[in-house]
């Protein structure tokens, strides 16, 4: 099988239309302004014959709109009634719940277990995105460097990768760190480490929470670093060869040039990655389902615990309303710049 | 002799060496767990029980896919998930193509607040509205349907293909749409002639993420289909069956790489255009 | 414009369609119409044999013409949120069998048909007390009680025989020579998971100790005592006379078909076990011994948990007189006769356990049952369950941390979760 690599050729842009003349066309133009400012949408421009006062546009958002409505903002709202209410099985089941305020929110900050998670999201959140994100610049400057075919063979088991489900993934780890007949205890004793003989790696906290570690940084390495590797591909390597002309090594190169020119990507990916390593549910679920002893329990496992193990959808729900309040601060920044970019793009211009 | 060359020059091949020996070591970490999940579906029960790992079946076996693929409603669940996840991607596409053109292509008040609105929906933590989620379902008379998964994942990967295509979008000038409307087409003819193929890449992309993220769901699969479990999907199976068959091992990995199997096929299928239309929507969005 | 959103109206349609196609829903059967009313009935996971519910189905559609049953068999793993979510919906299935650790939960909730008026009809005044009174919440009557089964020591014959052992053992003390003597060449004395906290829970008994105690109105986790610990430290040498994992349960991987393999010694689990470990591997047949938990003492078995089903009609099952037929069949003497043969269950009347003399497994269990105890009476417990408090303190225990510390820990969640107002 040939995968061939995420951008035909260093010149291209990503996303440039695979056929000629539009492509041709677009491609000098993005990767122009991708040198320039970072990866920016050309905006509706003005005088290219856009009505824009009429009510059409509306039209064509009413769809979105009208899923979110019902699909987002609706069971949004009734998470937030729910966290003000006192909503447990018999609620659930009957109805009736009845409004408590905030006695829901004010129990859950007075848990010291509570504060445990959050501080345990961050760190699971700081280690993952930080060990992402190197080691994807460190693959995606890694594969800019190899030769043509080398290059096609990571690119494509970086695209295996990728291509895994979520679900199958959590399987193959489980089987590859199992106690008995796992081929990692296998593969440590044989190395001269007899400590690892039926060694149960789920059993101790800071060992599942490693190999969570693992398997999301495994899981998430590939899109990040693939996009690196295009972002680098739009780079004009004569920056760099001057660069290296007037005598910069190789980290200095990309200190000086490489990381300010992507510096833009390098915030967007690091946003995405920061939201989905928060978000992370599915792989915590199915390998520990929070434990041992809530040793891998981040917020959005916490609040399915506490609303489907212990039954207190209220507090479930406020679980859910602070995890959203904690990553939308979190992310602040990155919305500012979505909302100023398109400012300045958009109707301010 | 080495000794007399300049230590750049000798520099060179050594790192050149190490280049090479981390690309050797990216490809084995990327390659190893999938390829041990492959291995281990072929590898008869004994091998697999050995205490000695082989690391390439012997003798390759169909008995660990057969044990999977007549278990229980095996192609029922497999036809349940393909329904899902490709109604939900077509209407996904729909949808968020229409938003996306107004957002690339027009100008008109509220679209800041919109685009705004849309990046926040990103954010959204599914998993924590699994009980409103479920209580809503439950009050319109749309628990148990797989249409209400259906459109569930629909929205889940909205937000994402909006801001996708209209990445791609913006990168076809107007002016070509415009020109084959002077020539005389209609709007939607000149969208779809000269529009829609050039954002072919964009669709196949952004249609392959949603399919991965339907594909794979399992929380509201699990919690939404209760009673009538012939409309189980292929994720809730799957945790069942590692349930029932917990320590046979070749029948878990021959059902995951079953299960693995039709993402893996369309990322082939679709694989230069794919790549290429995530990178282009993260670079956007 | 138009075009467009006619297209997109169309692409709706078509996927509302697609999706709708998937569900197989049955047309709800109008009353007097020939398709039958089916009723669905949550079976769990090993409870029953498939032959057993095979014969029990045909038998009860053939003598109520109308009726289909579509039994489906649920996981262990996750079936607080999956009955709880199936109580709460508009068509819940029409008869579950809930675990009696669990059913107090489910009947306080309020979402279970109250069969206070069938008591006597489903001959009440002879259940065993085990079943009954967790079903039963002020006075009212929800779980009706199906079966009970406490858990003895299933043993490899040809294994006794070939390391020596002459017969069963009679105390502790002699129960973990013998396991160590057949602990040897390749075989495992016995395979006991780290996780079988009901195995646990018994040791703990035998000791005077508990999982957890009333005190007034509030209940104290009592993991931490000194019986307690005593009982984890015995657990903890047994567990090593064999390759039981450490950081799993007994259905993970099924124990069954572990010790069907053949170089398994002893296995802890109920009678029905043994019908499991035969399916698995026919060749063990006839050569499958049982024996009582072994007690501190010659005199007196070791302490059990009586462990047991009840069932219960939701609320919200749109077929409650047909369920309640379903629920008197499955409770009934024919049934129930059946199923103690099958399955070398204790029916749920008293007055037919005399139907099991005889049968080895439960001659054992019979033996056992004497020595009974039940898990701590509040609603809450399911919770603890459900959090794994328990299996995961044993797992830090037998993996070398401090038990007593660990113990401590556990002690205050348990007593923090039966706390908690409903």
């Amino acid at each position: 099988m040939t995968v061939s690599p995420p951008v035909p050729g260093p010149r291209r842009g990503p996303g440039a239309p695979a056929s000629p003349p539009a492509g041709e066309r677009t491609a000098p133009a993005r990767d122009g302004r991708g040198a320039a400012g970072g990866p920016a949408v050309p905006a509706p421009g003005r005088g290219r014959g856009r009505r824009g006062g009429a009510w059409w546009p509306y039209l064509l958002i009413a769809p979105t709109v009208a899923g979110a409505l019902f699909l987002l903002v609706y069971p949004v709202a009734r998470s937030v009634v729910i966290s003000l209410q006192h909503f447990r099985t018999g609620e659930l089941i009957r109805g009736g719940a009845a409004f408590v305020g905030l006695e829901n929110y004010r129990e859950l900050l007075g848990d010291a277990e509570f504060w445990e998670v959050v501080r345990r999201t961050a760190v699971w959140t700081a280690v993952n995105v930080v060990l992402i994100m190197v080691i994807s610049t460190l693959v995606a400057l890694m594969a800019a460097r190899l030769g043509r075919r080398t290059r096609l063979a990571v690119l494509g088991g970086l695209v295996l990768t990728w291509a895994t489900p979520v679900l199958a993934a959590t399987t193959i780890f489980q089987w590859l760190f199992q106690s008995r007949l796992g081929v990692v205890n296998w593969l440590l004793v044989r190395l001269g480490l007899d400590g690892f003989t039926d060694y149960p790696w789920f059993a101790d906290g800071t060992s599942t929470f490693a190999i969570l570690v693992m398997l999301v940084v495994w899981q998430s390495v590939p899109f990040a670093a693939l996009t690196l590797y295009a972002g680098l591909t739009t780079i004009p390597a004569e920056l760099e060869e001057s660069a290296r002309i007037d005598g910069a090594g190789g980290r200095q190169v990309f200190t000086a040039v490489t990381f300010p020119i992507l510096r833009p990507l390098f915030g967007l990916i690091t946003s995405l990655e920061v939201i989905w390593v928060f978000k992370c549910f599915a792989q915590i679920w199915a390998v520990s389902k929070g434990g041992p002893d809530g040793a891998t329990t981040t917020l959005p496992v916490y609040a399915f615990q506490v609303a489907q193990s212990l039954h207190k959808y209220d507090l479930g729900a406020a679980v859910s309303t602070l995890t959203v309040l904690i990553l939308v601060v979190a992310l602040l920044a990155h919305l500012r710049r979505v909302h100023r970019h398109e400012g300045e793009e958009g109707e301010a211009r | 002799m080495t000794s007399a060359r300049r230590p750049g020059a000798l520099a060179r091949p050594v790192r050149r060496g190490a280049l090479y020996l981390a690309a050797l070591g990216v490809l084995a970490v990327s390659v190893f767990p999938v390829y041990w999940m492959a291995v281990t579906a072929f590898t008869p029960t004994a091998g697999i029980q050995s205490e000695t790992p082989s690391f390439w079946p012997a003798h390759p076996t169909l008995q660990h896919f057969a044990t999977a693929v007549n278990a229980d409603g095996f192609w029922q669940f497999w036809r349940n998930s393909l329904l899902v996840t490709v109604s939900a991607v077509l209407l996904s596409l729909v949808v968020a193509l229409l938003a996306a053109f107004a957002v690339a292509r027009l100008r008109w008040r509220g679209r800041r607040a919109f685009v705004l609105m849309v990046f926040i929906a990103q954010m959204a933590p599914w998993e924590a509205l699994l009980i409103s989620m479920f209580v809503i379902a439950r009050d319109t008379g749309m628990l148990d349907k797989l249409s209400m998964l259906s459109l569930l994942y629909f929205m889940a990967t909205l937000p994402f293909t909006i801001v996708t295509l209209r990445g791609f979008l913006a990168a076809i000038p107007p002016e070509l749409e415009e020109a084959a409307m002077t020539d005389g087409a209609g709007r939607p003819a000149a969208f779809r002639r000269v529009v829609l193929p050039l954002l072919a890449p964009g669709l196949m992309s952004t249609s392959l993420f949603g399919f991965i993220t339907a594909w794979n769901e399992f929380a509201f699969a699990n919690a939404l289909i209760i009673k009538n479990q012939d409309d189980r999907t292929l994720p809730v199976w799957l945790s069942s069956f590692s349930n029932i068959f917990g320590t046979d091992w070749g029948a878990t990995m021959a059902a995951a790489t079953l299960f693995m199997l039709p993402v893996l096929l369309i990322f082939l299928v679709l694989q230069r255009r794919v790549a290429t239309g995530m990178i282009t929507g993260a670079v956007k969005g | 414009m138009r075009y467009r959103l006619l297209a997109a109206t169309g692409v709706l349609a078509l996927a509302a369609g697609l999706s709708g196609c998937g569900s197989s829903e049955p047309s709800p059967g109008a009353s007097g119409s020939a398709a039958p009313e089916k009723l669905t009935v949550w079976i769990m996971r090993d409870s029953m044999s498939d032959a057993l519910l095979g014969r029990f189905e045909s038998g009860f559609e053939a003598s109520h013409p109308g009726v289909a049953l579509d039994i489906q068999i649920q996981e262990w793993d996750g079936i607080g949120q999956k009955v709880t979510s199936g109580l709460a919906s508009n068509d819940a299935p029409d008869v579950i069998e809930v675990g009696n650790t669990q059913v107090a939960e489910y009947a306080a909730s309020g979402g279970v048909k109250d069969l206070s008026d069938k008591v006597a009809d489903l001959g009440g005044a002879d259940w065993l007390p085990g079943l009954a009174e967790p079903g039963k919440i002020d006075g009212r009557q929800y779980g009706i009680p199906w079966y009970a089964a406490n858990r003895v020591v299933i043993y490899n014959k040809d294994l006794f025989a070939k390391a020596g052992v002459g017969g069963p053992p009679k105390t502790r003390e002699e129960w973990l020579d013998v396991t160590a003597k057949l602990n040897k060449g390749g075989y495992q004395g016995i395979y006991l998971a780290g996780q079988n906290w009901y195995t646990l829970a018994g040791f703990i008994w035998d000791e005077g100790g508990d999982l957890a105690v009333k005190e007034g109105e509030a209940w104290r986790g009592t993991l931490d005592t000194p019986q307690a610990l005593a009982g984890m430290d015995f657990y903890t040498r047994l567990q090593a006379l064999g390759k039981g994992p450490k950081d799993s349960d007994e259905a993970r991987p099924p124990q069954a078909d572990v010790f069907a393999k053949g170089d398994v010694a002893q296995l802890i689990s109920t009678p029905g076990g043994a019908v499991a470990i035969e399916k698995a591997n026919p060749g063990l047949a006839g050569k499958l011994g049982f024996f009582p938990i072994p007690g501190k003492t010659a005199g007196e078995p070791g302490a059990v948990f009586t462990g047991g089903s009840d069932l219960i009609i939701p609320e919200a099952s749109k077929h409650h007189d047909s369920a309640y037929e379903v629920v008197k069949a499955l409770a009934g003497e024919q049934f129930q006769l059946d199923m103690a043969k099958e399955m070398s269950y204790v029916p749920n009347r008293v007055s037919l356990g005399g139907v099991l003399d005889g049968d080895e497994g439960t001659a054992a269990m019979a033996a056992g049952a004497a020595n009974g105890h039940a898990t701590p009476n509040s609603a809450n417990w399911a919770a603890v369950e459900a959090r794994n408090v328990i299996k995961e303190y044993m797992t830090k225990a037998l993996t070398g941390a401090d038990a007593a510390a660990e113990a401590r820990a556990a002690s205050q969640v348990i007593t923090s979760i039966l706390n908690t107002k409903s």
